[in-house]
Order: C-alpha cells, then sequence, then structure tokens
C-alpha cells in the first residue's frame, strides 16, 4: 500500500512540473497550448541521449529546460508573427516535435538503465541508507518541484512577470505600458514548455528509458492538475496558484491509481478523466453565472 | 453574496466527494482482494517456496501455496493476448493454475506509458509475487517500478532485451528481471521466401519509425538480405493513416513484402493485403496469426508458445527453483512454417513440398 501511495507522489510531482508550465499557458496567458504533448518527450529524449552519451544526469537538467524553452519559442513566433490560431501553432509544433524527438534520441527507445541518474547514483546511495532508500525519490523530486515553484513564483512577480499575466488578462494595459504583447506571449510559451520539457526530462531518469510515445495525453493531464487545483484552492486565499496546481496534479495521479487499484479497466480511464473534467469545469462555470446574476441584482 | 460562494463550494466540494465515493465504491470488491494479497505478502510466497522444496517432486497435482501475480500487458494486439493466454498455460502446465492457487490481476495500458508505470507500481503496491510484463516498455516500466523490492519480473515479447537495457551483452539480467524475447527467425524466414519465389529480387517491408523492435527487425533483414539474393526495400511510417499510400508505393517497386511484428503494421494488415492481392504481390507473415488473416507463408513464431515457454520461467521462479537474476532470457526455441493453401492458390504459386511437409500448420481458409 505504502509504494501505491509513493507512486502517486514520484508520478503527481513529476507531472506537477509540467503543470505549473500549462498553468502558464493555460491560466495566465489564456492559451490552450497543445506543443506540451511534443515538449514533455523532448526533454525525456535531450535527456536520455545525453545520459546515454555518458553526460552528467545534471547536466541533462538545463539541457532538458533550454530545448523546451525553444520549441515553446517555435509555438510563440507561428502563433504571435505568422498569426497562425493558437490551438493550430500547438498542433504543429507537437507534430513536426514528434520527428525531432526521434532524431535527437536516435531511436523511438533508449533505455539508460545501466547508467547514473539523480535518482541512483553513488551519492544517494550513500546519502539514504537502505532503510528509506524507497523514499529517496520523492524526497529528492519534492526538493526539485519546490524549487520550480519558488522560481516561478519569484519570476511572476518581477516586473516581466507582471507583464506576462497582465497579457492574459487585460492586454490593453501591456500595449498602455508601450510593451509588445506578442513578445510578453512568446516568453510564456517559452517558459512553459521548458517546464513542460523539463517535467520530461525527470521522468525519463526517474523510469530508466525514453520512447518517442510517451507524450500521448501530456497536455490533459496538464490541464486536468491545474483545473482541480485552481478550482479547489480558488477561495482558500493562503494557497497560491502554483502550489493549488501542484496538488491537484497529486489528486489527479491519485484518481488514477484508485481507478486502476478498484479493478477498473485503464482503458476506460480517458473517459472517467473526461467525465470529471467536464463536471469541474460545469460546476465552476454555473458559479460565474450565478456571479453574474449577483452582480446584476 | 458571502453566502452563495460558501454553498457553490459545497457543491464543487459535494460533486467531487461523489467522485472519489463512486471510485471507491468500485473498488471495494478489488480491496478485499488487495488486502488478501497484503496479508499472503511475502512471508506466504517464501513458506510456499520452501514447502514445494521440501515436498519434493509432487508435479502431477497442482503445487501448494498460493500465488498471487500481476499481468502488465503494453497494448492490446492479437500476438500479445496470445501471449498472456500462453504464459498462463505455461503456468498451469507447472501445476500453478489461475483460480486453483494462483490470483492474476490483469492490466493493459493501452499503449500510454504512464498508465503502464501506475500499473506496475499498483502491482508493487499490492505486493504480488511476480510480475509479468508483456512487451519492451512494460518490461521496463516494470523494471524502474520493482528496483527497490525483491519482486521478480518476467517479461516476454521483448524484441531485443539487451537494448531496451533488461540484460547485458551476454544475456545475464541486469536485475531481478528475466524473460523470453520474440526476436524474429530472419534468417529462417529469407531462406523460406527464396524457397518459395525463386525469381524474386525486391523484398519489401513496412514498418514504423516509433517502434525500435522493428528498427532492429529491418536492420537485421537489411544485413542479412545479400546473402540470399535480396534487397531490401523499406517503407517507414510513422501512423496508420499513412498506411494506404505508403503500401501503393511499397507495392510499385516490389516482388513481394515481408511483414516483421511491427505492431501499427500488424493491426492495419488487411489493408495491405487487399492491395497486395490486387496487384498478385505474395505477401509473408512473421507469426501464425498473420498467415490466418492472408499471408501466404511465415516461418515464424508461435506467441502462444512463446507465452507458455515464458510462464515455464515464471513457474521456476515461483517454486523457488531459480532466481530470476539467475536465469538468461530465452529465445524461442526454433522457428515453424505456417502455410496458406487458399492464398497459395490464389496467387498462382505452389508452395514446395519440402516446406509443407515440416509445417507445423496449414492454413485453407483465410479469417475474416
Amino acid at each position: 500500500m505504502n509504494t501505491i501511495i509513493l507512486g502517486i507522489f514520484e508520478e503527481g510531482l513529476i507531472y506537477a512540473i509540467m503543470s505549473l508550465g500549462v498553468y502558464i499557458t493555460y491560466k495566465i496567458l489564456d492559451f490552450p497550448d497543445l506543443s506540451v504533448d511534443g515538449t514533455y518527450p523532448l526533454g525525456a529524449a535531450v535527456t536520455a541521449a545525453l545520459i546515454a552519451a555518458g553526460a552528467n544526469p545534471l547536466v541533462a537538467f538545463p539541457m532538458a529546460f533550454i530545448a523546451g524553452v525553444l520549441a515553446g519559442t517555435v509555438t510563440g513566433v507561428i502563433h504571435v508573427k505568422l498569426k497562425v490560431r493558437d490551438l493550430l501553432s500547438g498542433i504543429i509544433v507537437s507534430l513536426g516535435l514528434y520527428s525531432v524527438n526521434l532524431r535527437v534520441a536516435g531511436t523511438a527507445n533508449v533505455s539508460i538503465f545501466s547508467k547514473d541518474s539523480i535518482f541512483n547514483n553513488p551519492i544517494v546511495n550513500a546519502v539514504f541508507p537502505e532503510g528509506i532508500k524507497s523514499l529517496a525519490t520523492v524526497i529528492i523530486l519534492f526538493v526539485i518541484v519546490i524549487v520550480c515553484k519558488v522560481l516561478l513564483d519569484l519570476y511572476l512577480n518581477t516586473r516581466s512577470g507582471y507583464l506576462l499575466r497582465a497579457a492574459g488578462s487585460n492586454d490593453r494595459l501591456v500595449t498602455a505600458l508601450a510593451k509588445d504583447k506578442g513578445t510578453v506571449k512568446i516568453l510564456g510559451l517559452a517558459i512553459a514548455n521548458g517546464f513542460a520539457a523539463l517535467a520530461g526530462g525527470i521522468m525519463c531518469q526517474k523510469q530508466g528509458f525514453f520512447d518517442v510515445n510517451m507524450g500521448t495525453g501530456t497536455v490533459v493531464i496538464g490541464l486536468a492538475n491545474v483545473i482541480i487545483g485552481t478550482r479547489i484552492f480558488k477561495n482558500v486565499s493562503f494557497v497560491k496558484a502554483t502550489t493549488a496546481v501542484i496538488i491537484g496534479s497529486i489528486i489527479y495521479k491519485a484518481c488514477v491509481a484508485i481507478a486502476i487499484n478498484c479493478g477498473l479497466n485503464p482503458g476506460d480511464l480517458k473517459l472517467i478523466t473526461a467525465v470529471l473534467f467536464l463536471g469541474i469545469l460545469v460546476i465552476s462555470n454555473m458559479k460565474k453565472e450565478r456571479h453574474k446574476k449577483n452582480a446584476q441584482a | 453574496m458571502k453566502k452563495n460562494e460558501l454553498m457553490k463550494r459545497a457543491a464543487l466540494f459535494t460533486a467531487m466527494a461523489m467522485l472519489t465515493a463512486g471510485l471507491t465504491a468500485c473498488g471495494s470488491g478489488a480491496e478485499s482482494t488487495e488486502s488478501v494479497s497484503d496479508t499472503a505478502d511475502t512471508t506466504v510466497a517464501e513458506a510456499a517456496a520452501e514447502e514445494t522444496e521440501t515436498s519434493g517432486a509432487s508435479e502431477e497435482s497442482t503445487v501448494s501455496g498460493d500465488f498471487t501475480i500481476g499481468i502488465g500487458q503494453f497494448a492490446e494486439h492479437g500476438s500479445l493476448d496470445n501471449c498472456r493466454e500462453g504464459f498462463l498455460q505455461g503456468l498451469s502446465e507447472e501445476g500453478i493454475v489461475e483460480g486453483e492457487n494462483l490470483e492474476v490481476t490483469y492490466n493493459n495500458a493501452n499503449a500510454d506509458g504512464s498508465i503502464a508505470s501506475q500499473i506496475n507500481q499498483s502491482y508493487v503496491g499490492s505486493g504480488v509475487d511476480l510480475i509479468c510484463a508483456i512487451a519492451t516498455p512494460m518490461a521496463q516500466s516494470a523494471y524502474a517500478a520493482t528496483k527497490n523490492t525483491d519482486i521478480p519480473v518476467i517479461y516476454t515479447a521483448v524484441t531485443d532485451p539487451v537494448a531496451a537495457e533488461l540484460a547485458d551483452a551476454e544475456g545475464t539480467p541486469v536485475g531481478n528481471i528475466t524473460g523470453t524475447s520474440d526476436k524474429l527467425p530472419v534468417e529462417e524466414q529469407l531462406k523460406m521466401v527464396r524457397e518459395i519465389l525463386p525469381e524474386a529480387k525486391k523484398l519489401g517491408i513496412m514498418y514504423t519509425t516509433s517502434e525500435v523492435n522493428s528498427e532492429s527487425s529491418v536492420a537485421e533483414y537489411k544485413e542479412l538480405a545479400s546473402d540470399y539474393g535480396f534487397e531490401i526495400v523499406e517503407s517507414g511510417i510513422s501512423t496508420s493513416a499513412d498506411i494506404p499510400l505508403a503500401a501503393d508505393t511499397l507495392l510499385n517497386d516490389v516482388d513481394c513484402v515481408t511483414m516483421i511484428t511491427d505492431n501499427t503494421v500488424v493491426a492495419s494488415l488487411p489493408v495491405i493485403l487487399s492491395k497486395a492481392a490486387a496487384k498478385n504481390i505474395p505477401v509473408f507473415g512473421s507469426e501464425i496469426e498473420q498467415v490466418k488473416k492472408g499471408c501466404l507463408a511465415a516461418m515464424g513464431l508461435d506467441y502462444v508458445e512463446l507465452g507458455k515457454q515464458t510462464g515455464h520461467m515464471a513457474a521456476k521462479v515461483l517454486k523457488g527453483e531459480a532466481e530470476a537474476s539467475d536465469m538468461s532470457f530465452e529465445l524461442i526455441a526454433g522457428a515453424s512454417f505456417y502455410g496458406n493453401t487458399k492464398v497459395a492458390a490464389d496467387l498462382g504459386i505452389e508452395l514446395p513440398a519440402s516446406l509443407t511437409d515440416s509445417a507445423a500448420e496449414m492454413f485453407d481458409t483465410v479469417e475474416e
């Protein structure tokens, strides 16, 4: 039973990093970014290629992030400069990334079991004695997630971060400040996809292999995490949105684990996710409607 | 205003609670099995293993002791289903019978990597005695999930365990994991095609670029083709939507086509067969199911047999006769010939007696 809970936290924390990215695009920029399906495995491909070539697992972190930033920039440029609709620019980029990922990794499936990773190396094995070794992965992930969250929180409070937030909710303000809202959007997409790629890279190190199909459905998981998290903690003022997204991610993975453990056919999971998704959206829409009515009355 | 706010939140929470309740309600049945396996856990399994060792060779009846295993299959797919069936048959041949002394939990990841890893984690969590992983990504994920535990993993339908880093170059397992490989008997297949079609020059192969198994098969075909006077024409696709066009192009350029165990291409076999039939081009299969469906012939695998062989390995581990970490992975012993006389007649080809005489099975109909 303990392993299941550990598993939920492991998976949930990794997807939380990706969800922080989806939070930027979907919640802050109001941009449904589908390129995540391609950038998540891109990070894994970069990580697998580097580690297979003998690079230090820590080096794979910034490299995966940078790869994601580049891909996100492409989505942004396609949308802002080439005036392609938001959904389409994401689809185009994630489609193209499939081939890029194959090229980067070399083949469709790369194993790095035999190499050191951030979860399995002489230092980690020395720090964590045999008894609590199973906790090591969760502890390491927890630290990474907290670092990501704090960095994102700090960034959102900088001048550039304020502009990013303004671009989503009130883009006239950005223009009034004599800033180009397109550039702000590109920047947001770049950071968001950087997080997605970073998450993919960490997943690759945790599971010990890259598979070209591992990105399928990432964006749906990301959206579900963001929506579950932000809805539940909507009116709890002391919980920051970024924290809410991380908790939402763990809740989502817990639901999946419960479903699998109660013998549900994993094939039906997507339908359940869809229903859960719709349910939360409908309920929150009902709330908005009533707000409006109240405002009128 | 405040009151309304509260009510809405209450509504949201109720909805969430109902959902969770629904999930747990449907789980109540399975939870009981979980608690059973929790108590059964390793102690019972170990005791059972010791018991069988001391009681010696009582092989005719079922082995005493209760075993719990989790089977994780990567995708829904005829060959993989056969593997699973064969696996359970193999276990029962060794006296470990589902429903009697074996409790089996089966889950299919439907080709979703994140679900695959959660399936394996749930097996580890419920403390199964052994995990059976079917297909490469499932085996890799099972290995990752069991790394810090003593749960053995037995895999099957992994084409290249060495490339997947589940075994080293000598075939020794990298951990508490072993199984069987479904590596194609490429040389035998080429020999057979040459025997049936003495004149053929260009042999076409279609494969999915995302399937690493296929890549290694194609590479092996290319390496051996010239020994038998063939030139390989390859056609890589990325999704099943590409298959009709790719098939048209490929069939214009080749004398015959051979299938490999590529999941996407095999799933669209009927499309390729009907296009090939229109051009009177023979298509060779890579395993029994494909010959049933209308491939001319195959020197190939019987996945049920492969599964059985895997089941025997798993039985050894469960009974405590061997450790998974000490057993090298196995290849299926020998390839067998499968032919389809109906397809041969349609193509106007006669299958040589040298092959049909030693055939494992011949078919005279095409399964729809």
